[in-house]
């Protein structure tokens, strides 16, 4: 067992390689990240980050060494929360890292059969260095350099946990992967690293995180997820976030999308403490297509900086973003997208859409996107609506027979069904639920 | 109350266009029509930035261009709605035609609202002339040249009637 006191530096750095019997090329990157990391400095824009302390975080920590000892020691408000949006007494215990999810762990062995017989590996990413080094090698950090951002640096030098999926050429795995189902073989690290690759024409669903909320006594999460997509291939990826009320959420998410490919982000960003996420798709081959939803709920003390980036390097390429923010009870959304066409992108689309709910007067919402066209033939549109909720539609409702509370939350489920309806159902049903918990007494 | 108009016309003359306006009394509004008109190698970073600090205030953006050559726009707005300003209306469009395949755009128009009574938005559009258009004139007897004309003069005149309307009501 490896226990690494606070802090960081190349002795962490080495130790962590060291334990995990890493070959040496990859202490080397994890060495020049730490580099990297030590040079840059912290974002300039974007939420206050000044919070963090650096000094103060395990840089690694043993699975077991992050869940609760015993029930008892789960905080209440999160029992409470478990409680409310129904979720069943095994299901608490593991969200809540204290109880092992044995149900899911039988169904994913037998699924796990029948994806590795049509040879799509999906293994955590620690085995896959170890047990698929040449495509590990190939494709690790192509996506996202180590020199990218400050907590991208971070990553690359303490990353531990995370997924590795590829898929053949032309196979589609029909039923959606979900990180879900190993959560506690692996551990949900605060570093993880996610690394997807689709090979021409091949189809992938991939569902990482749940709505239910995820109780982390670490004060950040700073991971990376890269993916590529290959010709013809297509991929979604979809997040749920809810981590607890005390956690910064510091996330790099790209795609690079090769010729007719097709990649979907779908982003819905409820817990933690600070997020900052613009989930992003670099069109390079042409014809390519990226689509982003992004969902933002912000209430008390929290701030959700999210968006997306799309970047136009082809000809006849597309991407859509459409962004759907609420904050409450003092809660802060920040809507954060840029488009980039690149000279000759010919024929290239994009289109963003943004919609902001400010529901009282103590909560903020801004929209900060950028637009860069550097080419002729292209059809570039965006925007952007911040509103309250129609006195005129409560009233309807009301008089229908609704309470205040029950016809907002109807109202502002409605405003984000467009970002529901891409989930699944289960996942759909817990975050109707806990939205309505969040508007409780928000009319004010 | 009292209401601004700030006509902008730019035809290559300026590098740096910037603009700072506070509507501090309540009812106040501001109107902001641009038209920018770039061609050759002309830049221009034009930056308008509009903070609303006193309830029913209104501030409107409307910028149209059209970039020719290599010219290059790159526009920043930033709408800042203040607590407590109630009743503000706020919305900022920005239209780009671009006629050259080496003239380039940048938009960014942010907004940042601390109040949750208000309407804001704002929209963007780059994009060119669109074939469809061109050919249904020319199918009605009009040269390519005199096509692209009518479309570009049809494509500002938003801005230029929505400026006689405005210097009506204040004369």
């Amino acid at each position: 067992m490896l226990n690494l006191p606070k802090g960081l530096n190349s002795k962490t750095v080495e130790a962590i390689s060291h334990y995990k019997n890493e070959p040496d090329w990859m202490r080397r990157f994890r060495l020049k990240a730490l580099g990297l990391f030590l040079k840059k400095s912290m974002p300039l824009w974007g939420a206050d980050l000044s919070g963090i302390n650096l000094d103060d975080i395990y840089y690694y920590i043993s699975p077991t060494d992050k869940k609760f000892k015993s029930w008892d020691e789960v905080p209440k408000q999160i029992k409470d929360t478990y409680d409310k949006i129904g979720i069943p007494e095994a299901e608490k215990k593991f969200l809540a890292g204290v109880g092992a999810m044995y149900d899911s762990e039988v169904i994913y062995h037998n699924l796990k059969k029948q994806w590795e017989d049509k040879g799509v590996i999906f293994v955590s990413i620690d085995t896959a260095l170890k047990i698929y080094p040449d495509i590990f090698k190939q494709y690790f950090s192509t996506v996202i350099s180590p020199d990218d951002n400050k907590f991208a640096s971070l990553n690359s030098a303490v990353w531990s946990g995370g997924s590795f999926v590829y898929i053949p050429k032309g196979v589609h795995v029909d039923i959606p992967l979900q990180a879900y189902f190993r959560i506690n073989a692996v551990s949900m690290g605060q570093f993880e690293r996610t690394l997807i690759i689709a090979e021409e024409g091949s189809y992938l669903t991939y569902i990482e995180g749940c709505s239910a909320p995820i109780y982390s006594k670490d004060s950040l999460h700073a991971a990376v997820v890269e993916i590529i997509v290959k010709k013809g291939a297509r991929v979604r990826y979809t997040t749920i976030q809810n981590w607890s009320s005390n956690v910064y959420n510091l996330v790099t998410k790209r795609a690079i999308v090769e010729e007719e490919g097709i990649c979907e982000w779908v982003d819905g960003n409820l817990g933690s403490k600070v997020t900052m996420k613009y989930p992003s798709v670099y069109l390079k081959g042409k014809g390519s297509k990226g689509e982003i939803l992004s969902l933002a709920f912000a209430s008390r003390n929290q701030i959700q900086d999210a968006g997306g980036k799309a970047v136009h390097l082809a000809p006849y390429t597309s991407s859509t973003i459409t962004s759907k923010s609420v904050s409450v009870h003092g809660g802060r959304t920040s809507y954060r997208g840029f488009v980039k066409i690149n000279h000759g992108a010919k024929g290239s689309k994009s289109l963003v859409r943004c919609s902001a709910l400010i529901l009282d007067s103590v909560s903020r919402s801004d929209t900060y996107p950028t637009n860069v066209i550097e080419e002729e033939d292209v059809t570039l549109g965006h925007e952007a609506t911040v509103s309250k909720i129609g006195e005129q539609q409560i009233f309807y409702l009301m008089s229908r027979g609704l309470n205040e509370t029950q016809a907002s939350s109807m109202i502002v489920n409605g405003f984000i069904e467009p970002v529901i309806k891409q989930l699944p159902l289960e996942y759909a049903v817990e975050l109707n639920k806990l939205i309505d918990l969040s508007m409780e007494g928000s009319l004010g | 109350m009292s209401q601004q108009l700030v006509p902008i016309l730019w035809t290559g003359l300026e590098k740096n266009l910037s603009y700072d306006f506070t509507l501090s009394k309540r009812g106040s509004s501001i109107s902001i029509l641009g038209l920018l008109l770039g061609k050759g190698g002309k830049r221009l970073n034009i930056t308008i930035n509009v903070v609303h600090k006193a309830p029913d205030t209104k501030s409107e953006i409307i910028l149209k261009g059209v970039l020719k050559g290599n010219s290059e726009v790159n526009f920043k707005g930033l709408v800042k709605i203040n607590k407590g300003a109630k009743g503000t209306e706020t919305w900022q469009a920005v239209h780009l035609l671009i006629l050259s395949d080496q003239a380039k755009g940048t938009a960014i128009p942010s907004l940042e609202i601390l109040e949750n009574d208000v309407k804001a938005g704002h929209e963007i559009t780059v994009g060119k002339i669109s074939d469809m258009e061109m050919f249904y004139l020319q199918s009605r007897g009009l040269s390519k040249q005199q096509a692209k004309k009518l479309i570009v003069q049809g494509f500002l005149s938003e801005v230029y009637e929505k400026r006689q309307i405005y210097e009506s009501k204040l004369s």
